[in-house]
C-alpha cells in the first residue's frame, strides 16, 4: 500500500506535568494544502506544531509525514518552522541568518535566493543588519524568509505575522502564499486572527480551549491567488462568521 | 571615556590631597611621590614585573586551558557538570595562604608554586562563566538546529561556541588580574624575585613610598590587563563582555545532597590518590586519614581542635562584619547612585577598574592606614567584597525592564519610587550572585591580611604552622577553612534560590 501523502496525526496526546496540552488529536493535512489552526490563547496550538515538527515527542499517538516519521524528514531538511519568537542569532546579519538554514539543511549556498526572499519580505535594504538593529516585525519577517529559503516540503508557521503591522501583514499575505504553493509545501499556520486564517489557508481547523481538540473543520473554497480586496467580499465574511461561531461555541462549552 | 578620565582625575586629586593632609603621619605617599619613586627605581620594578608577569602569564594560560578543557568535558558528558563545578568550587575555596607554603615544600625553589597558584586563581573564574555560557543559548535557537535534523555537533558549532564567547571573554577579563594575584601570593612563600618579594621586603622595612608605588603599579598592571582583554573582546564580539551572573548550583533536594556527597567522596579520593601517586612524603603531604586523626584521635587532637576553634573564632569576628559591610556598602552605593545617574557615569568605570586590583597589593596599605587591629582587617575584607558587589548591583539595576519603567513613567513616578518598585527587585539576583562569589574572596582577604600583617586568626595560624613545619595543623586548617567557605557559599546559594524563584525564575529553571 502506498504511503499516505501529507501529514497524518493519529490520537496525539501531550501533557506537561499536570497540564494536558493536547488530547486525542487526529487529523490529516493534505499535501500542498495550507491549513490554519485557530483557537483561544494557550489552547495547545503551538504544542501541536512542535509535535508535528518532531521537536517534542507525543505521550501517545503518532505523526507521519508522507508515511514517514518527522525525524526522517528533518534529517533531509524537508521541514521548516517559523517560530513565534523569531530566534535570529544575534551575531549574524539578517542575510546570514537566512543563509544559515540552507547550511543546516545541507543545501548548497544560494545568495541570490536569500537576497530575493529578503527583498520579498521587505528587508532588501537590511540584509547586512544585525537583529539588534531590526524592529520586532522586521525580525519576524527575516524568520519567515529563513523558513522559506530551504524550499521545504512541510512549512510550519507559528503566528508568523504576530508582530507585523497591518499594512505589511496584508502585503505578506499576498506575496508569500504563492511562494509556498510554488514549492508545493504542506503548510500549517497557527494564528489568533480569524481573517488571517481565511485569507491564507484552504482549510481552517477550530480548536477547543486546552486541551486542544478539533471543534470545527471548515473549508475555505476561495481561489488563489487571493486579492487584497478579498476580505471585503461576502464569501470571505461568511467563512469568517462560520469560524467565529465555532470559536464562540467552543469557548461557551469549555 | 570622558567620564572615566574625570573619575580617575578625581581619584588622583583625592589621593594627593589626603597625602598632603596626612604628610606628618607618614602613612600615605601621594601620586607625585609614587611617580618619583617609580622612576628612580624603574630598573628594579621592571625586573620584578617581568618575573611576576611571566609567572602570571603561564598560570593564566594553564588555568584557562584547564577551565576550557573541563568545560568541554562537561559539554560532552553533561551529567558530569555537578561534579565538575562542585570539585572546582572546593579547589577555589582552598586558602591560597596555606596552599602556597604547601606547594613550596612540594615543588621546592623556583617558579612552580607561583605558576600553580596563578592557575588556581584563574580557572574557576573562567570555568563558571564558560559553563553558564555554553548553556546560555535559548531553547528556540536550539530548536532551529533540531528542525533541520541536526544534532549536538551542529548545536555546538553554530550556536553554543559562539554564544559562549562573551562569557569566556568576561571570565578571561576577571582572570587576568587574578593570575597576577596568584603569582604574587606564590612569591610570598619564599621566591627570590618578583613583585611579591618586593612587597614583603618593603612592608617589613615600612618604606611608605615603596609600598604605595608597588601597590599602584600592581593595580595599574591589573587594570591594564583587564582593559586589554575587554578591548580585544569588544573588537571581536562587537559588544562589551557581560557582567556574569552565573546561576546558583542545584537546590537542597535529595539529588542535590547526593551530588554534594559524591563531590566530597571525589575530593577525598583525588586527594588521597594524588598524594600517593606523586609519591610525596607523608611528613608534609598529609592524607585525609592524617587530618582526621589530627582532629579526632591523635593524642593532641583536643589541643589541635582548641587552637583551630580559637583561630577560626577570631577570623570570624573580622570576616563577618567586613563581609556584611562590603555587601551593604556595595549595594547601598549602587542604589544611591541609581538616583544620581550623572555621578554613576563618573564612578562606575572607576569601580570596574578598581575591582580588578589584586587584594594582596592593597593589604599592606590598608593595614598601614587602619592599623594591625580588627579595624584594618575588617576594612580590607569590606573593600574586597565592596567592589564586585557594587559593580554587579549597578549591572542589576540596569536590568530593570524598560517596559515596566515605561509604565511607571506614564504615571510620572519619581526616581525613588521606580528604584524601590522596579530597580531594587531587578538588582536582587546580581546582589546574591556577588554575595555568593564574595565568600571565598572574603576568606582570601582575611587570611592574606592575617598572614602578612596581623599574625592572628586562622591565616596567622596557617602561616605559623607552615614556618614551624606543623603540617598536621596546617592541613587541618586548610580543610576547615575550605569547608567553611564551601558552607558559606552553600548557605548564600540556598537564600539566592529562594529570591530568584520569585524575582528571576528563568535563572533557577532546571
Amino acid at each position: 500500500m502506498a504511503a499516505e501523502a501529507g501529514i497524518a496525526c493519529a490520537g496525539l496526546h501531550k501533557a506537561f506535568g499536570e497540564v494536558e496540552a493536547v488530547r486525542d488529536f487526529s487529523a490529516h493535512f493534505a499535501s500542498a494544502q495550507t491549513t490554519a489552526l485557530v483557537g483561544p490563547s494557550g489552547c495547545g496550538k503551538s504544542t501541536l506544531l512542535r509535535l508535528i515538527a518532531g521537536l517534542d515527542m507525543p505521550d501517545r499517538g503518532t505523526v507521519a509525514i508522507d508515511g514517514q516519521p518527522p525525524e526522517r524528514l528533518r534529517e533531509r531538511g524537508a521541514i521548516s518552522v517559523a517560530f513565534q519568537d523569531p530566534s535570529l542569532l544575534p551575531w549574524l546579519t539578517a542575510a546570514r541568518n537566512v543563509a544559515l538554514a540552507r547550511k543546516l539543511a545541507r543545501q548548497p549556498a544560494d545568495p541570490a535566493l536569500v537576497a530575493r526572499l529578503l527583498q520579498m519580505v521587505g528587508l532588501g535594504q537590511f540584509a547586512q543588519s544585525r537583529p539588534a538593529t531590526l524592529s520586532g516585525g522586521m525580525r519576524q519577517r527575516a524568520a519567515i524568509a529563513r523558513a522559506l529559503v530551504t524550499g521545504p516540503g512541510v512549512l510550519l508557521l507559528d503566528e508568523p505575522f504576530g508582530a507585523v503591522d497591518e499594512l505589511t501583514r496584508r502585503q505578506l499575505a499576498q506575496d508569500l502564499p504563492p511562494l509556498w504553493h510554488e514549492m508545493g509545501a504542506t503548510t500549517l499556520l497557527v494564528t489568533h486572527s480569524v481573517s488571517e486564517a481565511v485569507l491564507l489557508s484552504d482549510r481552517v481547523l477550530v480548536l477547543s480551549p486546552r486541551p486542544a481538540q478539533i471543534v470545527a473543520d471548515i473549508d475555505v473554497p476561495l481561489p488563489h491567488p487571493r486579492s487584497p480586496a478579498l476580505p471585503d467580499t461576502p464569501a470571505f465574511h461568511r467563512i469568517e462568521a462560520q469560524i467565529r461561531a465555532a470559536l464562540s461555541h467552543a469557548l461557551d462549552a469549555a | 571615556m570622558a567620564d572615566a578620565v574625570i573619575g580617575t582625575l578625581i581619584l588622583l586629586a583625592l589621593w594627593q590631597g589626603l597625602a598632603f593632609a596626612l604628610q606628618d603621619r607618614f602613612l600615605i605617599a601621594g601620586p607625585a611621590q609614587v611617580l618619583g619613586w617609580s622612576i628612580a627605581n624603574a630598573g628594579l620594578i621592571g625586573r620584578a614585573l617581568v618575573v611576576t608577569g611571566s609567572n602570571a602569564a603561564l598560570g593564566f594560560l594553564a588555568g584557562n586551558l584547564a577551565a576550557i578543557g573541563l568545560a568541554a568535558l562537561a559539554l560532552v558528558v553533561p551529567r558530569l557538570i555537578p561534579m565538575i563545578s562542585g570539585l572546582a568550587l572546593v579547589v577555589f575555596c582552598l586558602p591560597m595562604v596555606a596552599t602556597g607554603p604547601i606547594l613550596r615544600v612540594m615543588m621546592g625553589p623556583g617558579n612552580g608554586p607561583q605558576i600553580v597558584l596563578a592557575a588556581l586563581a584563574v580557572y574557576y573564574t573562567t570555568l563558571i562563566p564558560l559553563l553558564a555560557g555554553l548553556r546560555a543559548a535559548p531553547a528556540s535557537w536550539l530548536d532551529l538546529i533540531h528542525v533541520y535534523g541536526r544534532g549536538r555537533w551542529a548545536e555546538l558549532r553554530h550556536i553554543r561556541l559562539r554564544a559562549a564567547l562573551p562569557y569566556l571573554a568576561a571570565g578571561l577579563q576577571i582572570a587576568a588580574p587574578a593570575a597576577f594575584l596568584g603569582a604574587m601570593v606564590g612569591e610570598f612563600t619564599g621566591a627570590e624575585r618578583g613583585m611579591g618579594v618586593l612587597t614583603i621586603r618593603f612592608t617589613r622595612a615600612l618604606d611608605i613610598p615603596a609600598i604605595w608605588s608597588l601597590a599602584a603599579i600592581a593595580a595599574l598592571v591589573a587594570i591594564a590587563a583587564y582593559a586589554l582583554i575587554g578591548g580585544i573582546a569588544r573588537r571581536i564580539l562587537h559588544e562589551p563582555p557581560p557582567v556574569i551572573l552565573a546561576p546558583p548550583p542545584g537546590g537542597p533536594t535529595q539529588r542535590g545532597w547526593m551530588q554534594a556527597l559524591a563531590v566530597l567522596i571525589a575530593v577525598l579520593a583525588l586527594w588521597w590518590a594524588g598524594m600517593r601517586l606523586a609519591g610525596l612524603s607523608p611528613f608534609f603531604a598529609k592524607r585525609p586519614s592524617d587530618v582526621l586523626a589530627a582532629l579526632a584521635w591523635a593524642p593532641d587532637a583536643a589541643q589541635t581542635r582548641g587552637t583551630l576553634a580559637t583561630a577560626l573564632a577570631q577570623t570570624a569576628r573580622h570576616v563577618l562584619p567586613g563581609y556584611c559591610a562590603g555587601l551593604a556598602l556595595g549595594a547601598g552605593l549602587a542604589v544611591l547612585l541609581g538616583l544620581v545617574p550623572r555621578l554613576s557615569a563618573v564612578l562606575t568605570p572607576l569601580a570596574v577598574a578598581l575591582r580588578s586590583i589584586p587584594i594582596v597589593t592593597t593589604a599592606p596599605l590598608i593595614v598601614l592606614l587602619a592599623g594591625r587591629g580588627a579595624a584594618g582587617t575588617v576594612l580590607l575584607v569590606a573593600v574586597m567584597v565592596f567592589f564586585p558587589t557594587f559593580v554587579a548591583c549597578q549591572h542589576g539595576l540596569r536590568q530593570a525592564p524598560g517596559r515596566i519603567l515605561d509604565v511607571f513613567d506614564s504615571y510620572a513616578a519619581s526616581r525613588l519610587r521606580k528604584l524601590i518598585h522596579v530597580g531594587i527587585p531587578a538588582m536582587l539576583p546580581a546582589l546574591f550572585a556577588a554575595a555568593r562569589i564574595s565568600v571565598p574572596a572574603a576568606v582570601l582577604a582575611v587570611t592574606v591580611v592575617e598572614w602578612l600583617a596581623t599574625g592572628g586568626g586562622i591565616g596567622g595560624l596557617m602561616s605559623l604552622s607552615a614556618s614551624v613545619s606543623d603540617y598536621d595543623m596546617l592541613w587541618s586548617a586548610v580543610v576547615l577553612v575550605t569547608l567553611m567557605s564551601w558552607l558559606g557559599h552553600a548557605v548564600i546559594s540556598a537564600a539566592e534560590r529562594r529570591v530568584l524563584a520569585t524575582h528571576a525564575p528563568e535563572q533557577v529553571r532546571p
